[in-house]
């Protein structure tokens, strides 16, 4: 079965590019978009139909809720608590960095200089959480 | 000053041994014989008398003539006298007539002999000399002895009074004596602890359970102005200021209730209306009702410390001030980082995706163009790379540490390893490097500009050949990166640590200009120098120095060199 990747990015070129590089990676997996941290809420919430995605790429500078709020969110949610949250971000803010873990997230990348590099980190990420990792166990 | 002079007085005068007798006057016979002093002309009628009289044994003492027993007089005391009335030149009533003129002799008891014939005219005029006595002859010895032995016992029991008197006088005066020298011990005393108390710089004073003070030494005036008898008028508590005054009448309470030995800081209304700073400590005894009081004048002390504590609040707040616009220049720089790099990010993807993706769909030019943005797109972002890194230097706290240089250069030499290999470069590390104190981030950045200069600055036909060797320099080690490369004109040295300083175009030795003046930068936060020697054509000796031990150590090591 395809896996789903939630993907929350407001620039829209990181969407093209982070696409281009799952697809030159060759990482079969659906990427779904949110533009926004409303979006993203949105989209977690109506996961009824689907299921939860397989895991969340977060960035943190969005507009309405910041990634850090979506993600506190998501940790309150009964149903997603245990989701893997990778931040998928540009900012090296110690701060940001700190408050993402305390927050909960699984992994924290920043978003690499160049396509190859890019690349690179999604093939990492496929491996990783995709392949190696066991995700939690689904309570209804 | 009259109590002075009394305690010099006595001060100086020994006191008198009290075992010996005030006047050196010889005392009676211990065996309390009494003398008896028998007057007669005929020495047979002495001899009979002396016969008499031996049994009683008693100092008998003989005198031949009213002369002679005046004479006799003159050397001792006599319990009794016998007295023939008559005898040839001086007859016995003008002896006795004589004796009675004599004060020590005035009482003595004397007993005239006469014969019968003469008796009636002779008591009469007897008694009238003050005779005590008469003895008819001849004389019955047993009552002669009888009446002497009266007198004899008389003079013993008068004479035992005597002494049992001036024993008792002599001892009330040993101990008359040795109180004079008690209080003389005490004023001695007294009067050292008065001046004392009068030298004394600090406050002395002694006060009631009311707080009234009862005695002060001269600095209370001095301190507050108020003079001793202005001082004694009003309780101390009035002159304690309003705010502290609680904690005062707190602890005279506490002290009232047999409370130990207290301290206390607080203020006191100078007789000018100010304000002085006493620290004070005060014991109660309760016995006397009496608190003893010790008080300093720490005005200016405090005045020194609210100095102090002002001068560190305002540092405090230019600290507070500092930091909080060192915090906002490193978010300013963490946002430009991140602004700036978003767009460059997808400038450099993109361009990479038209010449893997598209390049069928290119001209040569096209995919030279698209090549070019991005080869500019990733310069660009190198340099604002380097650029935060340089700020970064600046305005961030360097917490430094003790490390040895081997480990971190061994770490960052693994870090290049690919291009090592690629370029067939030689190592040489004379280990060990020693250690350094200084701030580790800091020298793996510097260390990684020199590393990858001297791998880039050679010609691209030589394989790169490194030396990394220390020196000593006194409290510093000097840590030295020796390449082959193409060198530097010895007018450039100075110049190449500049910020945005380049030597060659970007096209034969890329580079921001950044990476040497982030050295320098960095050596100089953590409190050591950076330089180079080098000719061109010879290679170059780039060198960081960096304090070989905490800055505290260093300054002491100097300071005893000096000393």
């Amino acid at each position: 079965m395809e896996k789903r990747i939630l993907h929350v990015e407001d620039n829209p070129d990181d969407v093209v590019l982070t696409a281009m590089a799952f697809r030159k990676a060759g990482v079969g997996a659906k990427l779904d978009v949110a533009t926004d941290g409303d979006k993203a809420i949105a989209a977690l919430s109506g996961f009824a139909t689907n299921g939860p995605p397989a895991c969340v790429l977060l960035d943190i500078k969005l507009p309405t809720l910041s990634g850090l709020e979506v993600l506190a969110w998501i940790r309150k949610q009964p149903n997603l608590k245990r989701l893997p949250v990778i931040m998928l971000t540009s900012s090296l803010i110690p701060s940001d960095i700190n408050q993402a873990y305390d927050l909960g997230a699984n992994s924290y990348l920043t978003k690499p200089p160049d396509l190859e590099s890019l690349i690179g980190l999604v093939k990492t990420i496929d491996l990783y959480w995709l392949r190696t990792n066991t995700p939690a166990v689904l309570v209804a | 000053m009259e109590s002075k002079n009394v305690l010099l007085d006595l001060a100086i005068r020994p006191a008198q041994p009290v075992a010996a007798p005030p006047n050196g006057a010889p005392r009676p016979i211990p065996d309390l014989k009494a003398n008896i002093l028998i007057v007669d002309d005929r020495s047979d009628k002495l001899l009979a008398l002396q016969a008499v009289l031996a049994s009683l044994d008693q100092n008998l003492v003989q005198a031949r003539s009213g002369k002679e027993a005046l004479r006799q007089l003159l050397k001792m005391d006599f319990a009794v006298i016998l007295l023939d009335v008559s005898m040839p030149t001086m007859d016995g009533f003008e002896t006795a007539g004589l004796i009675r003129q004599r004060p020590s002799s005035e009482h003595t008891p004397i007993i005239f002999i006469t014969s019968i014939g003469n008796s009636e005219n002779h008591i009469a005029r007897g008694y009238s000399l003050g005779a005590v006595d008469y003895m008819l002859t001849p004389i019955v010895p047993d009552v002669l002895r009888a009446k002497v032995s009266v007198f004899v016992e008389l003079h013993r029991q008068t004479e035992l009074i005597k002494r049992q008197g001036e024993q008792l006088r002599r001892l009330e005066e040993s101990r008359h004596q040795r109180e004079l020298a008690e209080f003389a011990d005490r004023l001695e005393i007294e009067t050292r602890r008065n001046r004392f108390f009068t030298l004394a710089l600090d406050m002395l004073g002694i006060a009631d359970f009311n707080g009234c003070l009862l005695q002060v030494n001269p600095s209370w005036e001095s301190v507050l102005g108020y003079s001793e008898a202005e001082l004694k008028s009003v309780s101390g508590l009035d002159l304690v200021h309003p705010e502290d005054r609680p904690a005062m009448q707190q602890q005279m309470q506490a002290l009232r209730n047999g409370g130990a030995a207290a301290e206390l800081e607080g203020r006191y209304r100078h007789k000018d209306g100010s304000y002085r700073w006493l620290f004070w400590s005060a014991a109660p005894f309760p016995a006397e009702n009496l608190i003893y009081i010790f008080a300093r004048d720490i005005t200016a002390r405090k005045k020194a410390e609210a100095e102090v504590k002002l001068l560190n609040q305002e540092l405090e707040q230019r600290l507070h001030a500092l930091t909080a616009i060192n915090s906002e220049l490193e978010a300013f720089n963490y946002s430009i980082a991140h602004d700036l790099r978003t767009p460059l990010r997808s400038m450099s993807g993109f361009a990479k995706a038209l010449l893997e993706d598209e390049s069928a769909n290119l001209s040569s030019l096209g995919l030279e163009y698209a090549t070019r943005i991005a080869r500019s797109a990733n310069y660009m972002d190198n340099l604002l790379l380097d650029m935060l890194a340089y700020s970064r230097l600046t305005g961030a706290e360097m917490v430094p540490e003790l490390f040895t240089l081997d480990e971190p250069v061994a770490e960052l030499l693994g870090l290049v390893e690919k291009e090592i290999r690629d370029r067939r470069v030689t190592i040489q590390i004379s280990s060990p490097l020693g250690g350094v104190f200084a701030h580790l981030p800091t020298f793996k950045q510097i260390m990684t500009n020199l590393i990858s200069n001297s791998i880039k600055f050679v010609a691209p036909d030589r394989p790169p050949q490194i030396r990394i060797f220390t020196t000593s320099q006194a409290d510093f080690i000097r840590l030295w990166v020796q390449d082959n490369g193409i060198g530097i004109p010895p007018e450039h040295h100075d110049k190449i640590f500049g910020l945005f300083q380049r030597l060659h175009d970007n096209q034969t030795y890329p580079g921001t200009g950044i990476g040497l003046a982030l050295v320098r930068k960095g050596a100089e936060r953590m409190g050591g120098k950076a330089g180079v020697e080098s000719e061109v054509g010879q290679g170059s000796r780039f060198w960081v120095e960096l304090p070989a031990s905490p800055p505290s150590q260093n300054g002491k090591e100097n300071s005893s060199r000096r000393g």
